[in-house]
């Protein structure tokens, strides 16, 4: 077939192109190679629909980072190319000079708009031409094949600044020849793994993708500072949202209402279930506040609850991998009673010769001893008065509020350093090691102060609460990925 | 920033629909008030006060204590003038002793503004047992004296300890400058009404000297200005009074009429040590009260949020269009070959280059007169030439890793209109021996079952 010599006339993508103040980067490539999956991770957006089936994406989708409405960048997840043979062949059928090449592309899509058979490449192909930078994705760990030059060739044709992002679906590696070929095209060859990103790897894709453009280098370095400042919040409403959850739970209060004159088993123990299953939905809930906090909120409950299986809130297993050792406890209720001793001793001035720490050091420490088992007592209220109800809380076990904590946190961390381009099940793999990475000796101490009065059941002040997330957030802070 | 505003953000946080949205653009249109928490939560107070129920949370509560404070202000003042009174009634038999009335109003007023200090120090104890002797606590118990309606309405407010500290000493404060008031206008009506014969007396050895000397310190703030208003030492010598012999001595009574000069001294000391030394406390605890508002209203339960919310930016990262569901085909292909022949008319390779189709080939034990390379780097013309020369049955081998294309649907629906059969067979990696993963050959069955052709055939 003969190739065509036409003019071309101005194309408003020209215009688009001048009017978009902020950068913009399609996501494009063969289908099924892990567009959706890098986006998905770029993005921290679970929404993505990700699958091994071809074709998961049949329509353009835009990602912006926006701050207050603003937008500093803009991803474009995009179908994969279907018929780019075709496509090029249609191109190569205009004999124009490199300068010219970009508007045959967009006569390209000016004339195939309602054309079914190239719907991919259209949407594909629109926010490369209005503007947009583009990353081709390949999997490295299948081999190269030429098949892939005709989608390089018509990206090529767009002229625009272009990197090849070699991801790895497998573990087999031919990033080499991979590497080889797509030198060729691209001007920066970056490999990446979006199911195992983390926040300096997205922050490295992210300065690699700002050096396409000049004029981008500082819309997307502004908005790396943004994502560390983005992740700051998302670290300081899960430790209000956990605080919250722990000062809830130490001092909530379960009532139940009899008739009779004593309270029969099923009652005392209808409330103690009912009790567990409220502290149980306190937690369920903060998970999925958190999991919302950290845009995992596509997570299936069904399947984290599955996870946790056998690591219920009350079980043994829990309290060994979570929880203080009895040995622990009595440090610490020791050192808490000797503190409020000490606080004795103050008041007298010293006259009690240190008396006052000893004698609350003894009574603290057995008494965690003796409740390492107990919850709270099921008290019988209101006989006098006639209206009798059993009650049961705020809890008494001291170990609780550390078996909470360290689930929060576990929990916390899991899902924030998990990436967004993963659909499985979350994998939380009970570590009974965790707790020496989270909890220091100096910290239990700070913390059995709030626990105390957590268990005191009276009113917390704000001021003290925010103490207490404080304590959270650094500990958050260290456990979670930089 | 007062009580008022304090409560009015209290009961606007208790009910708060605010989205974060509203919340982040209040903070950028009100741009001067920014890094100044106090007065942004002034002005979004300011904004949102109309949402709130009338009578607002914090007139009711600003009409309970104005109410409380009054009529506790009004007791107060009537017991001061009462006590004053009854210190200073003369029933003509014996003179009024003066150390009495210095108790109340030196004293007393000493002692309890010691005890206001201690108070203001401990003000940030939730439990500060100063706070809780002193009347203006009990203000609160009469509560219970309020109607029902109102009761129910301020039993809900749960105000910060600190502030409420604060209003019970500022408070006090009042009250006992009105019973001091009450005692000023006693010691006044008293002298200008009656005569009265001032004298003291005690069980201590005190000379008249060392008397003088220690009236002369306690007068130190007027004794400069107002030398009459305190007491001489003939004064104190002529005043000084004996229980014994149950009569006045004849000195005193020969000196009737200077004992009343003692008056002075003591309205100035009412005046200053009650009064005016109670004012500065009172000032105190003013500014204690606004401070403790202030750290108040930074403490209240929700604020934090807000302010966060007001400043911090939203960042978001989502898609503003949902994503249409994909509902992938699941029909499995049922034009399935389990094992190959040993010649084809045709084997041609989707993207596999001939050497390595003969090599493929040959490890399938196939033989062929005719193998091509079709799709990958071949033109859509050099295609439809190798369809041109096929024939018969065509052995078509695919990379199983890579899914199948329109481009590839488009080359098989020109092929099979003109061959007799055309098996389908995914091969793996020259690596993994041209084995393939049985979710690989999937994602082929279910495009071919999309194309539904008799003439397709897949081989598993």
């Amino acid at each position: 077939m003969g190739k065509k010599t036409l003019y071309i006339k101005p194309q408003e993508s020209m215009v688009k192109k001048m009017n978009t103040a902020h950068p913009m980067f399609a996501v494009v490539g063969h289908p099924n190679k892990g567009k959706s999956s890098i986006v998905s991770s770029l993005a921290l957006d679970d929404s993505v629909q990700i699958s091994d089936t071809p074709g998961t994406t049949t329509k353009k989708r835009s990602f912006p980072l926006k701050v207050d409405g603003k937008i500093l960048y803009e991803l474009f997840d995009t179908p994969g190319f279907q018929r780019a043979r075709r496509v090029l062949s249609w191109l190569e059928q205009h004999d124009v000079p490199a300068d010219k090449k970009h508007e045959v592309v967009q006569m390209f899509i000016n004339e195939h708009k309602e054309d079914v058979r190239f719907s991919d490449e259209i949407e594909l192909l629109e926010p490369i031409m209005n503007g947009a930078g583009i990353i081709y994705v390949v999997d490295g760990s299948k081999p190269y094949g030429e098949e892939y030059e005709a989608e390089m060739e018509i990206l090529r044709w767009t002229g625009q600044p272009s990197m090849a992002l070699i991801n790895h679906i497998d573990e087999t590696d031919y990033s080499i020849e991979w590497k080889r070929a797509l030198g060729h095209y691209f001007k920066m060859v970056r490999t990446f793994n979006p199911m195992e990103t983390t926040r300096l790897q997205h922050i490295s894709i992210l300065e690699s993708m700002a050096q396409l453009k000049e004029e981008w280098i500082a819309p997307v370095k502004a908005s790396i500072k943004l994502f560390e400042k983005y992740q700051e919040q998302m670290i300081e409403r899960s430790s209000a949202a956990i605080a919250r959850l722990l000062y809830e739970s130490v001092s909530t209060v379960e009532q139940l209402s009899f008739s009779s004159k004593e309270a029969s088993k099923e009652e005392k123990e209808k409330i103690a279930r009912n009790y567990k299953d409220k502290l149980r939905e306190l937690e369920v809930s903060t998970q999925k506040k958190i999991e919302q906090i950290w845009n995992h909120d596509h997570l299936k409950k069904e399947q984290k609850l599955l996870a946790f299986e056998g690591m219920d809130l009350f079980s043994e297993e829990t309290a060994s991998v979570f929880g203080l050792t009895k040995k622990e406890l009595l440090i610490t209720a020791a050192t808490s009673g000797a503190v409020t001793g000490a606080g004795v001793d103050l008041l007298f001035a010293g006259h009690t010769l240190l008396l006052g720490a000893g004698v609350g050091a003894v009574v603290g420490g057995v008494g965690a001893y003796f409740g390492f088992n107990e919850l709270s007592e099921v008290k019988v209220l209101g006989k006098i008065l006639g209206k009798r109800y059993l009650e049961m809380g705020p809890m008494e076990n001291r170990n609780f509020p550390y078996i909470l904590l360290g689930r929060a946190i576990y929990h916390t961390t899991q899902i924030a350093n998990r990436s967004h381009a993963l659909r499985g099940v979350i994998d939380i793999d009970m570590d009974s090691t965790f707790k020496e990475k989270w909890l220091r000796d100096d910290l239990r101490k700070a913390l059995e102060k709030y626990h105390k009065k957590f268990r005191s059941g009276k009113e917390m002040e704000a001021e003290e609460l925010a103490e207490y997330e404080g304590l959270i957030k650094g500990v958050l802070e260290r456990m979670i990925e930089k | 920033m007062n009580l008022k505003s304090y409560l009015d953000l209290y009961e606007l946080l208790q009910t708060d629909t605010t989205t974060r949205e509203e919340n982040r653009a209040f903070g950028l249109t009100h741009v001067v008030v920014k890094n100044r928490p106090i007065e942004q939560l002034l002005a979004w107070v300011n904004e949102h006060r109309a949402k709130l129920k009338k009578p607002l949370l914090s007139e009711t509560f600003s009409s309970y204590l104005y109410g409380v404070t009054l009529t506790l202000t009004l007791i107060a003042f009537v017991l001061g003038f009462l006590s004053g009174v009854g210190l200073l009634s003369y029933s003509g038999h014996e003179p009024v002793n003066v150390i009495y009335f210095m108790v109340m109003v030196v004293f007393f007023p000493l002692f309890t503004m010691t005890l206001t200090l201690i108070s203001m120090i401990r003000a940030n104890t939730a439990q500060s047992l100063l706070v809780h002797i002193s009347p203006a606590f009990w203000m609160e118990k009469i509560l219970y004296f309020l109607p029902h309606k109102m009761q129910e309405n301020l039993k809900e407010v749960k105000i910060n300890p600190l502030l409420t500290n604060w209003i019970v000493i500022m408070r006090s404060q009042i009250i006992a400058l009105a019973f001091s008031f009450g005692l000023l206008l006693a010691l006044l009506g008293m002298v200008a009404t009656k005569d009265i014969a001032f004298a003291w007396s005690t069980t201590l050895s005190i000379s008249p000297e060392s008397f003088h000397r220690f009236l002369n310190t306690v007068a130190f703030s007027w004794r400069e200005y107002y030398p009459s208003a305190v007491p001489s030492v003939e004064l104190i010598e002529q005043s000084q009074y004996f229980r014994l012999g149950d009569k006045l001595s004849e000195e005193m009574i020969t000196n009737a009429s200077k004992l009343g000069e003692w008056w002075k001294f003591l309205a100035f000391a009412t005046i200053f040590y009650a009064i005016i030394l109670r004012f500065g406390i009172y000032l105190l605890s003013v500014f204690g009260l606004k401070r403790a508002i202030k750290k108040s209203f930074l403490t209240l339960n929700g604020v934090k949020r807000l302010l966060s919310e007001m400043n911090e930016p939203i960042i978001s990262t989502h898609s503003s269009r949902d994503e249409k569901k994909f509902m992938p085909n699941n029909d499995s292909y049922i034009q399935v070959v389990s094992s190959l022949d040993t010649s084809y008319d045709v084997v041609q390779g989707w993207a596999i280059p001939k050497a390595q189709l003969v090599v493929i080939s040959d490890s399938m034990q196939v033989i062929s007169p005719k193998l091509f390379e079709v799709g990958g780097g071949n033109t859509l013309d050099e295609d439809s030439e190798i369809i041109n020369k096929s024939h018969g049955e065509v052995l078509l081998y695919v990379k199983a890793w890579e899914p199948p294309t329109m481009d590839f649907v488009d080359f098989l629906e020109e092929l099979i209109r003109r061959v007799d059969k055309v098996i389908v067979y995914p091969v793996g990696t020259s690596q993994e021996h041209y084995k393939t993963q049985s979710k690989e050959v999937e994602v082929w069955a279910r495009k071919l079952s999309t194309l539904n052709h008799k003439k397709v055939w897949l081989k598993r």
